[in-house]
């Protein structure tokens, strides 16, 4: 067993993984992935995806079907579960009902053997890293949602594992906690130096929250990316829907300008053939002005912090998340231009009818 | 190949730690299994399994090519301790350490059995050592997902499930046609052309049974050709023709038959015609109770159901047969003494008595399979019927009755097999009739015809396989699993008042009757001799401490041994089957089916078949009283663990797991604390149908070692009512009382859970 004191975090690799239970699509299907010690990774896409099938593997609780998976230097394809270095937090939580807040947190460390002591100091110690000192004796029926998830945190936690497991974790709290938690499992996440896989199908925590994004689509990977890569630059026009909110227009690339409705627009991209392309524009990048785009109000949300304004183009219709001051003079029916800001474009190769279209 | 090498690199590197841990399970146990091979006797002389007998260990080591399990230990043995020497893939090693243990489990078992050498405690624990360390094995070689826990597990079962349900019922069939050494049907022939089998045409009565059978026959030949006619009007010319031809056979069929089962003699249409009689019967008065006990606002009448519902469990099952003597006999309270029927026109014994008895013993049966279903059935549809202006009638017509279809068509599965296998009753009540249970016993004991009673066995298997096979296709049962559901929560309508009137009264006629049935045991547990003596004495209770004290007390015990194993196999299967996957899952559960549905008395032949000689003897020891009970209940334990582990979301498991606990310990640790209500209740329940068992241990019993019930029904069969009246009462006090102090326990479990909050 190498468990126990100082275990460094581990690197986690998964070569060729393939996923089928039974007959019919496989649920994940030859995947690739290598995730760097310390790293927090997170495994974003729509249910079924094979996102949840994908972190199930790498704790062990699923085998793959074909492909490898290994752990710092070991291959761990065909390890159950309990001979692995991984722990897990589970949605639900998982705690063991039967016991307290004590004996849950030190229920991996019994089954270890570690002596008593020991089992104490680590059990206060994870306790009082998810600020729950105070509870050891509780019982776990008794804490609130957040409490329990936070318990469940200090239980995988305290196995120093090489590498730690989320599964939606924050999927049963409300809306305010989860901000709450997903800061503190972040900083958590950097203060130890952990290995971390996340799985979400919520972008927006995604985003927040990771290191690097895997964005999954029909069990295979869309595209592996920072944060930042995903949003300004999406592979796909799926990433492209599926991160924010984005409108895609059909339009002509020539490698310095690209034309929507006849109207050119400045663009740098490098590999990219001129030609027929898919215009990703971002919402809040599209600003009312005497040139560009020309577009007529269909209509108009005020949002609090922004105004939405919902308008029709020649390529089709757009959506525009203005600062209240830019909105201010619009109304319905209004005939107006469409200016795009720096940096927020990006341009797919292939047009409307272009293979990857996403379905919604 | 790349893969498997660094794995065995990596293995190494890890078991380079200690030389200890090189010791893992299927090391561990194959070692066990070379030390008892070693210092325990391997076969043993006759019956007796203690003293063991280290003279005849000298003589007899030679049957059996028993040194192929210490070879075979020693193999595996060493296979896991030369470790990394051997250059071997761990994966490998597992493959080739399975194969070598489980040869050295078979052939050694295949030698004694061939040599017909009993098994000693040396070769029954050496073998079952190595199957273990074969199980181990193959979750080391990865054919199993799970850890040496769940493939020792899963080898263990299934050599479990096959030698002791599986291996006697075969025997049964052999037996039937397998007679001195030849394949032959005559033993079928010669029983089905007996009289105690089928009996139509009696010359000796006045009666013409045959003209009066041929003629119901007609009779439902034109009512299939009147209704063959009118169903099949959209069809046209010869599919016309062929459907009311079918309707038309099938009627003149059903006619024959139902003229057979009233007008003919014999065990066939006697069992028949009482199963015809009691499963609707019983079903009927159980949904009525069932639908009474839900919506009633009165306490009185759910109290009465409650305690009414629990009582056959507790009865020993021919106990109300012979208190119905007490009361409806030839000299019977009610009978003789208040209505003065004279005893010679009594129709107390025949089929009468028999089906008056197996309603009453089998309506609280279906009243609890209805009411499962009856719970499990969401309020809000009904609310939603009447909102759309459905008066009650028309809800219950079009929403109730049809989802309680399923738990109706379970109960009317469950009642006729039961009163099928019923053993007790026809026995104390069938009078001059015979009844296919009671023939397997008569046969067996009384006319010494073992290819005889086998036959019988037969007939019985294929009748129950017959009503499955038919339920699974005209009502779509799947099995008893189905009826159990979550209960919703919301209002039921009540029922109409004058409907509730009616309902109430009817139970409160039938708790009357039986509360006089149980009151007769107990007041006759007190009289002298019942309707001719009545004076006061407690002399049956002297006569039964001295007589039959002592095999309660040995009753008690064994029916203990057999319960505590009982619901640890049915624990261990109902985990298997419902967390895992395997090849044999199916038939784990064929098999539990199997026992639980397979009629008492077949299953006690099929022990005697199995178990009389060779290297499996075992007949005439408390072992094999312990086994049968142990396989007979065990079904009812994996049906309390299974309903348990459904209500544990199984990321508990899994969270366990991936901190680091393997699955043995996972069970002990997390599942058997949240299932200890149900196991608990599997214990008392498997401890209670032990204590009232008759049919499957009546022919295993022996001087040494009666078994309460048979004693009492000796008892009774002598004649000795009064004494028999008293062990019954303290029986069913004894029994009554401990399933008392279970739902006292569970409702301070359940007060606790709810003090507590909901888990999250």
């Amino acid at each position: 067993m190498r468990m126990g004191e100082g275990n460094a975090p581990a690197a986690v690799v998964l070569r060729r993984v393939l996923k089928s239970f039974g007959t019919g699509a496989p649920a994940v299907d030859t995947i690739n992935l290598d995730i760097a010690p310390g790293e927090l990774v997170t495994l974003l896409g729509p249910s079924g995806c094979g996102k949840t099938t994908t972190l199930r593997m790498i704790a062990g609780l699923e085998e793959p079907t074909a492909g490898s998976i290994t752990i710092g230097d070991e291959d761990v394809t065909h390890l159950p579960a309990e001979k692995r270095d991984v722990t897990m937090v589970f949605q639900s939580y998982a705690l063991f009902p039967h016991m307290n807040v004590f004996e849950n947190v030190a229920y991996g460390l019994k089954v270890a053997r570690r002596p008593r002591p020991e089992i104490a100091a680590r059990v206060a110690e994870a306790l009082d890293l998810v600020g729950l000192g105070a509870y050891a004796d509780r019982s776990v029926d008794a804490l609130s949602g957040g409490q329990q998830q936070r318990v469940a945190l200090a239980r995988a936690l305290v196995m120093k594992p090489r590498v730690i497991l989320f599964d939606e974790p924050l999927s049963n709290l409300d809306a305010k906690l989860r901000l709450r938690v997903r800061a503190e499992i972040r900083a958590l996440q950097r203060r130890l130096g952990l290995t971390a896989v996340y799985v979400t199908h919520d972008q927006e925590e995604a985003l927040a929250i990771s290191d690097r994004v895997v964005v999954m689509k029909s069990g295979r990977i869309e595209q592996i990316g920072t944060p930042r890569d995903l949003y300004t630059r999406p592979a796909t026009r799926f990433v492209a829907d599926f991160i924010g909110s984005a409108n895609i227009l059909p339009g002509t690339w020539d490698g310095a300008q690209v034309f929507l409705d006849g109207i050119g627009f400045a663009h740098a991209q490098e590999d990219l053939a001129p030609g027929p392309v898919s215009v990703v524009l971002r919402p809040e990048s599209l600003r009312p002005g005497p040139s560009g785009l020309p577009a007529t109000v269909a209509a108009i949300s005020f949002l609090g912090a922004s105004t939405q304004v919902d308008l029709e183009t020649a390529a089709g219709p757009v959506t525009a998340l203005l600062p209240d001051a830019a909105a201010a003079g619009l109304e319905t029916g209004q005939q107006t231009r469409l200016d795009i800001a720096g940096g927020g474009m990006h341009l797919l190769a292939g047009g409307e009818d272009a293979p990857q279209a996403a379905p919604t | 190949m790349h893969v498997q090498k660094t794995e065995a690199v990596m293995a190494e590197a890890r078991i380079t730690a200690s030389p200890w841990s090189r010791l893992t399970a299927a090391p561990a146990w194959a070692g066990l299994s070379l030390l008892v091979w070693a210092v325990l006797p391997y076969t043993r002389e006759g019956r007796r399994f203690l003293p063991l007998d280290y003279a005849y260990h000298a003589v007899a080591m030679g049957p059996g090519a028993h040194w192929l399990l210490a070879v075979a230990a020693l193999a595996v043995l060493l296979l896991y301790l030369a470790g990394p020497a051997l250059g071997l893939a761990p994966r490998r090693r597992g493959d080739l350490a399975f194969v070598t243990a489980g040869l050295g489990a078979l052939i050694p078992a295949a030698g004694l059995l061939y040599a017909g050498v009993p098994f000693g405690w040396g070769a029954m624990l050496g073998i079952l050592g190595m199957v273990v360390a074969a199980g181990a094995a193959l979750s080391d070689g990865g054919r199993v997902r799970g850890d040496a826990f769940v493939g020792a597990s899963i080898l263990l079962m299934l050599l479990f499930v096959t030698l002791f349900i599986t291996v006697p019922l075969v025997m049964v069939m052999r037996s039937a046609v397998w007679i001195d050494g030849t394949f032959t049907l005559v033993q079928f022939a010669r029983t089905f052309a007996s009289p105690l089998f089928l009996f139509v045409d009696n010359p000796y009565t006045e009666v013409a049974e045959g003209a009066r059978v041929g003629m119901l026959g007609g009779i439902g030949a034109v009512l299939g050709l009147a209704s063959g006619v009118r169903v099949s009007r959209r069809r046209t010319g010869l599919r016309r023709a062929g459907a009311v031809l079918l309707w038309l056979l099938g009627g003149a069929i059903a006619g024959w038959a139902l003229g057979i089962m009233i007008w003919g003699r014999g065990a066939l249409p006697s069992t028949l015609l009482v199963a015809l009689i009691v499963a609707p019967s019983a079903t009927m008065l159980g949904f009525v109770l069932a639908l009474l006990g839900q919506r009633t606002q009165s306490r009185a009448v759910r109290g009465v159901l409650g305690v009414a519902s629990v009582l056959p469990f507790i009865t020993p099952p021919f106990v109300i047969g012979f208190s119905m003597i007490f009361l409806f006999g030839r000299r019977g309270l009610v009978t003789f003494d208040i209505l003065g029927i004279p005893p010679a026109m009594n129709p107390i014994y025949g089929i009468v008595g028999v089906s008056f008895a197996q309603i009453l013993g089998l309506a609280p049966v279906a009243y609890l399979i209805i009411r499962g279903s009856l719970n499990s059935l969401n309020p809000a549809l009904e609310e939603a019927a009447t909102t759309l202006g459905s008066s009650r009638w028309r809800v219950f017509r079009d929403i109730t009755w049809p989802l309680v279809r399923p738990g109706i068509a379970a109960s009317l599965l469950l009642a006729s097999i039961e009163s099928i296998s019923d053993f007790g009753t026809p026995l104390v009540l069938g009078g001059d009739r015979n009844f296919l249970a009671t023939e397997v016993f008569l046969a067996l004991t009384g006319r010494y015809s073992q290819p005889e009673a086998a036959v019988y066995g037969v007939v019985l298997l294929s009748l129950v396989g017959l009503i499955f096979i038919g339920s699974r296709i005209m009502l779509g049962v799947k099995g008893f699993t189905t009826v159990t559901g979550k209960p919703a929560s919301g209002a039921f309508l009540r029922l109409p008042k004058g409907l509730e009137a009616g309902l109430t009264a009817l139970a409160l006629v039938w708790f009357g009757l039986i509360a006089a049935l149980y009151l007769a045991i107990f007041y006759g547990s007190f009289v002298r001799i019942w309707g001719i003596n009545n004076t006061l004495t407690v002399q049956h209770y002297i006569d039964f401490w001295q007589q039959g004290w002592p095999t309660v007390w040995t009753t008690v015990k064994l029916s203990f041994y057999s319960a505590v194993p009982a619901m640890m196999i049915g624990g261990l299967i109902a985990y298997l089957v419902t967390r895992h996957r395997f090849y044999g899952r199916g038939y784990l559960e064929f098999g539990s089916l199997l026992s639980f549905a397979t009629p008492g008395t077949v299953m006690g032949l099929a022990y005697i078949l199995a178990f009389n000689d060779g290297a499996l003897l075992m007949t005439g020891t408390s072992a094999i009283i312990v086994l049968a009970l142990v396989f007979r209940n065990m079904p009812v334990a994996i049906r309390a663990s299974i309903s348990g582990l459904s209500q544990i979301d199984r990321s508990l498991e899994e969270a366990s797991a991936t901190l680091k606990a393997g699955s043995g310990i996972t069970m002990v640790k997390v599942l058997a604390p949240l299932l200890i209500y149900p196991l608990l209740a599997g214990l008392i329940f498997a401890f209670v149908s032990a204590m009232t068992a008759v049919s499957q241990v009546i022919f295993l019993v022996g001087a040494g070692n009666n078994l309460a019930t048979v004693l009492l029904l000796s008892w009774v069969e002598q004649g000795r009512l009064g004494r028999a009246a008293a062990m019954a009462s303290v029986l069913i006090l004894g029994l009554l009382a401990l399933i008392l102090l279970l739902l006292v326990v569970s409702r301070r479990v359940d007060a606790r859970n709810r003090k507590k909050g909901k888990p999250a």
